[in-house]
């Protein structure tokens, strides 16, 4: 764990340094120095410009993504215990798994609008296919004993599911939550640049167009600190649902 | 008490797109006296697992009759309770739970499900363990908290798939003494599933030996072995050896008969 982390910032240092270096020794426009994307960072947070956008971003981003999550885990659930359910439903999740979402976005806002429901539904569909999958593969992987076990003792379906089913599938589950929150997270700065200009989205734009490099390596430097937090976020979330497995894997 | 009247069961095997009809049990007949211990041995894959899955009426048999007090069995029910040959203990639940659950399966309120669980864990020597996750615990530990969890619920019928199949031999003999002494207090029936003789004949009253497959009763031998059974004493009687010799022969038989590969 402690050398992890003193690697880690070994890491984050030297890249820094090359970044500054190369820099200032070539053109400041494509490479602006680090000191140079600090200043301008700086700047957008005292302009009152990058907080309201981020939030904004942020607000419409949790709400693809809870919605993605929970509909996942739903669709998942059913999908890895109901064989007809599967067989029904697996060539649409596979083939959407795979498609570049980004194509959907004309159909969107023919269905939704320009409006904020367009966005939040470019993130459910970045976000839903990767919870479906793993929801349904950590169900399907459910060791057969214990299912024997628990109808043995006299459980049925529903409590099959809560007792057994589920807790023995959060691992995986929260495989798919993790991957989901990169998704998300690239599905919301996706619909923001491609479908309505707001939020970070919006600044990322603006800023590429007007070559203000160092503000826009400042936007993408936020966004890659806030896809930092949030996979952490649900990294810690992980560890208080399936604990127990970690302990296994430490063993 | 159990009764298993001309029992046949065939399973549907599917290799590469090619389904056979393979007959795990053929025409089984016994029955099972109130508080007997009696063990079932065969070879491998001669159906007695399945036997004793069709008796907690978690498969459906084909032909034949399973009853129980007179009363046929259709599904898993109150008065039998199965330890199972690889625990089957749930890794994300402290011992203390894994014994609960089957206590909150017959909605028992939490105060009184904790009270019957830790008494269960106790008579089976893991009273210091109830915080435990199972995967901290020895398999012998872990078999001991599976049969807590079948204590619990209080079965007159305790099913046993080759409990101690899967723990060292040193911890097999301890735990085989536990129970023996556990059936003696409790005297609940017991169908004991193994493949091991000594075990057979140390623990049962009587013994049915199982032909290869597919399964027929070979014969159903008596324990003349006097209770309570001390494990030093038991094994160097004379009785012993010439019982556990005697299945070898029974079972050689009934394997040569059936010629099966071994």
């Amino acid at each position: 764990m402690h050398s992890q982390f003193n690697i880690n910032a070994l890491s984050i240092l030297s890249l820094a340094a090359v970044w500054e270096i190369s820099g200032r020794l070539f053109d400041s426009v494509l490479i602006p120095p680090l000191t140079k994307i600090g200043a301008a960072w700086y700047k957008l947070l005292l302009g009152g410009k990058l907080l309201p956008n981020l939030a904004a971003s942020l607000w419409t981003m949790i709400i693809g993504f809870v919605l993605a999550v929970l509909v996942g885990i739903v669709i998942g659930l059913l999908m890895g215990r109901f064989r007809a359910v599967e067989h029904f439903l697996d060539l649409y999740v596979n083939s959407l798994m795979s498609a570049p979402t980004t194509a959907f976005v004309p159909v969107l806002i023919l269905w939704f609008g320009l409006g904020v429901q367009s966005r939040i539904a470019v993130v459910f569909l970045f976000a839903v296919f990767v919870v479906i999958i793993n929801t349904m593969t950590g169900v399907k992987q459910v060791d057969n004993v214990l299912l024997e076990m628990a109808r043995s003792f006299g459980a049925k379906e529903k409590e099959t599911f809560l007792k057994i089913i589920l807790p023995a599938a959060m691992p995986a589950i929260m495989a798919g939550v993790r991957l989901a929150m990169g998704r998300a997270v690239k599905g919301i700065v996706t619909a923001e640049m491609l479908l309505t200009l707001t939020g970070i989205g919006a600044m990322i734009m603006q800023y590429g167009s007007a070559f203000a490099t160092d503000a826009l390596f400042a936007v993408i430097l936020t966004i890659l600190i806030v896809a930092m937090i949030a996979m952490k976020l649900v990294q810690m979330l992980d560890r208080r649902l399936t604990g127990w497995k970690v302990e296994v894997a430490v063993e | 008490m159990v009764e298993i009247e001309r029992v046949s069961k065939s399973f549907y095997k599917t290799v590469k797109d090619r389904t056979t009809e393979v007959q795990a049990l053929s025409n089984v007949n016994f029955s099972v006296h109130a508080n007997e211990f009696l063990s079932i041995i065969g070879p491998s894959g001669c159906g007695k697992t399945t036997l004793l899955k069709m008796i907690d009426g978690l498969i459906p048999y084909d032909s034949g009759k399973i009853s129980i007090g007179g009363k046929q069995i259709t599904a898993p029910g109150p008065d039998r309770a199965v330890v199972f040959q690889t625990f089957a203990l749930l890794p994300w639940r402290t011992v203390l739970a894994n014994v609960e659950f089957s206590l909150e399966l017959r909605q028992i309120n939490t105060r009184e499900r904790t009270e019957i669980a830790r008494d269960c864990l106790k008579r089976v020597g893991l009273g210091d363990f109830e915080n435990h996750y199972p995967h901290e615990l020895s398999g012998g530990m872990q078999q001991r908290a599976g049969l807590a969890r079948a204590l619990a619920v209080n079965p007159s019928i305790l099913l046993m798939d080759e409990p101690f199949g899967a723990v060292d031999a040193q911890t097999r003999q301890l735990l085989q003494e536990e129970l023996l002494e556990l059936w003696q207090r409790e005297r609940k029936t017991v169908i004991f599933i193994t493949h091991s003789m000594d075990e057979a004949v140390y623990l049962s009253d009587r013994v049915v030996v199982m032909t290869p497959r597919p399964g027929r009763v070979a014969e159903v031998l008596e324990v003349p072995l006097a209770r309570p059974r001390i494990t030093e004493d038991v094994r160097r009687d004379p009785k012993f050896a010439e019982l556990t010799n005697y299945i070898w022969h029974s079972l050689k038989k009934a394997m040569d008969n059936g010629h099966a590969g071994v």
